[in-house]
């Protein structure tokens, strides 16, 4: 009996300590969130790293009332990135009201995967095209190893694109986010002004020479005696080339694709290799 | 000593010059003015030259040497006026006495085989030549503040400048390679279709009246510079047009400015023959045969102003053609000026461009 209950304790500590964060089997999705927003199997972060990127993600999440979520493990046990991902999400209770609304960003060391699966209003505010801006925005830190600046670069971006989507028009493309004025442009800038300033001092210098030869006898031709008595132009030969057209698959005019889960929950997501 | 034509005045004596704005002989001491032919005739045809002024063919034998026992390059005329010496290069065919300022004409320098055919009379005056030089100076950008004011005119000068005229028909037979590009697409696809023609241009076209100067003293490129003269207001050369003008004779052949008359010529035609072949993306000469036919040369002289400057040690030279007014001189350039106005420029965009970029990330 008192070993019974050892069992029941220990199980009920590991589960309440998030080192048992292997995804709960039950069929059911639960209530209320079992994790928090930061889970780093992998331990790809220091405690400092870890306590400030929860902090980030917390404070986002509760704002914004969508969840914004990391997790770092070691392998998909046999899954794909995006099966992973979505039951990760669905089974650990992520997701804010009704809709379940959420983000998580689930990287992988195994084959080194990444994945981002949305939910709810997740789905409406993280479009295809936003999320190929995000991730082309924190792969490179990603796989520079750099993954506690990367998740901070996702939860910002995350945030951001959440405010968009209240206003009604979520990022698309032809709508991303505008770039911070970037310092380096300043000197882009100035070789591009002095460049042009040069050409312009040069035009007007111009005026300054007047004495040129000339090349041809224009002014002396005599008006109308220019006749020609062969005029033929004789097609020879033609041949055709052709290209195929690079057809642009993100034609899905700003919207997002999804699939559903194998909880029945509806995800939308894209990820790749890092 | 050769001698000088002095153009006395009916009424009093004193050195009648030609006047471009009334296009008559005037004497400057009594104000009598009278047409060329009309002082001719007063004069009983003295210093009309050669009667026979009218083949147009002129043709040049070479033979157009001078006397000898001259001294090197220079002549020395003796004025009718007062005596004096006027020494002059040997091209020198109008000028002033050195001693009392009396117009003179170089008699010889322009009979014979170096007689004109034509020659267009001054129109524009030393007033307008002026005028044209300030003129000229307006509105130039990066000129020394200090040039207007401290360029000092040594010398304007109005020159009767020697032209060889040319006539010329040419005969063209081009070929040319040309491509047409049709670019269409269907739903995957896009194509591009190159059609390729042989081309082919014969023809004709004449030139009248293409000038080349043909004193060594004067530079070819400012003359060209100066350029169109119109031709048909050219009349039959009569040396009174030159009292009161400077004018040289001609001292390179006309086969030695054949060359240059010819190569603006072909460069003409193969311009006219070019403009012909229209609509193709590509076209490149591949075979090109121009012949220059019927080509005739007359010799004229045409009118120029010629100013000499001197600034800050340097001298300047302009030219300003005497019939049209188009006035032609390089002028120096201030390159503080030019440096500090493209700093100024480029800094100007530079912060205009930040500005704009700056604008679009906070929008």
């Amino acid at each position: 009996m008192k070993k019974r209950i050892k069992v029941v304790l220990l199980s009920a500590l590991l589960a309440l300590t998030g080192v048992w964060t292997v995804p709960a089997r039950a069929e059911a999705i639960p209530d209320e969130r079992l994790l928090p927003r930061l889970t780093d199997e992998a331990d790809l972060l220091t405690d400092e790293e870890e306590e400030r990127i929860l902090a980030q993600l917390n404070e986002i999440s509760e704002r914004q009332s969508c969840d914004v979520v990391v997790a770092a493990v070691d392998g998909l046990d046999g899954k794909t990135a995006m099966e992973y991902a979505d039951d990760f999400y669905d089974y650990n209770g992520y997701g804010m009201g009704t809709e379940r609304d959420g983000i998580i960003l689930l990287v992988s060391m195994e084959e080194r995967d990444w994945w981002i699966s949305t939910c709810g209003f997740g789905i409406t505010a993280f479009t295809d095209d936003g999320l190929d801006y995000i991730s082309e925005k924190f792969l490179a830190d990603l796989s520079d190893g750099k993954y506690a600046d990367a998740f901070s670069v996702f939860a910002e971006l995350c945030d951001d694109f959440i405010t968009q989507a209240k206003t009604g028009e979520p990022y698309h493309e032809g709508n991303m986010p505008k770039e911070p004025f970037d310092p380096f442009l300043i000197l882009v800038d100035l070789a591009v002004g002095l460049g042009l300033g040069y050409v312009i001092a040069f035009i007007k210098k111009g005026k300054l020479k007047s004495v040129r030869g000339k090349a041809d006898a224009e002014d002396y031709s005599v008006p109308g005696s220019f006749v020609l008595t062969v005029n033929s132009d004789r097609f020879i030969r033609k041949f055709v080339t052709s290209r195929k057209i690079e057809v642009n698959n993100n034609s899905s005019s700003g919207g997002s694709t999804t699939h559903t889960s194998s909880s029945g929950t509806t995800h939308g997501g894209s990820g790749g290799k890092f | 000593m050769s001698e000088v034509i002095e153009y006395k005045c009916p009424a009093c004596g004193g050195a009648m010059e030609f006047d471009s704005s009334s296009q008559k002989m005037k004497c400057p001491y009594c104000d009598t003015e009278m047409s060329i032919a009309d002082y001719q005739m007063a004069q009983g045809g003295a210093d009309g030259g050669d009667p026979d002024n009218g083949s147009p063919d002129w043709t040049a034998n070479g033979s157009g040497q001078w006397e000898d026992g001259e001294t090197e390059g220079m002549r020395i005329y003796s004025c009718q006026s007062c005596g004096g010496e006027i020494i002059a290069d040997e091209t020198t065919g109008a000028s002033a006495c050195p001693f009392c300022g009396n117009p003179v004409v170089m008699k010889g320098q322009f009979s014979g085989d170096l007689k004109p055919d034509y020659v267009i009379p001054f129109k524009l005056d030393k007033k307008a030549a002026k005028e044209a030089y300030y003129k000229h100076l307006k509105g130039k950008n990066f000129l020394p503040k200090v040039f207007k004011a401290e360029n000092h005119i040594d010398e304007i000068k109005g020159i009767y400048v020697p032209f060889w005229i040319f006539d010329a028909e040419v005969h063209g037979d081009i070929s040319y390679n040309a491509e047409k590009i049709r670019i269409w697409q269907d739903r995957s696809m896009e194509y591009t279709e190159h059609n390729y023609y042989e081309i082919h241009r014969s023809g004709s076209v004449s030139f009248k009246n293409v000038p080349t100067d043909c004193s060594k003293k004067m530079d070819d490129a400012l003359m060209e510079s100066i350029e169109p003269y119109h031709f048909s207001e050219a009349v039959p050369f009569n040396p009174a047009y030159l009292a009161g003008y400077a004018a040289d004779r001609y001292d390179m052949k006309a086969e030695e400015c054949i060359r240059r008359a010819d190569n603006r010529i072909r460069s003409s035609a193969i311009n006219a023959f070019r403009e012909t072949v229209q609509g193709y993306q590509n076209v490149s000469e591949s075979h090109t045969n121009i012949q220059t036919r019927n080509a005739r040369y007359w010799y004229a002289l045409y009118p120029v102003w010629i100013l000499n400057t001197t600034w800050a040690g340097k001298k300047y030279i302009f030219a300003m053609n005497g019939q049209t007014g188009k006035m032609v001189g390089d002028l120096p350039l201030d390159k503080k000026q030019f440096w500090r106005f493209a700093a100024g420029w480029g800094l100007g965009i530079s912060a205009l461009l930040c500005i704009i970029q700056i604008i679009m990330t906070l929008v």
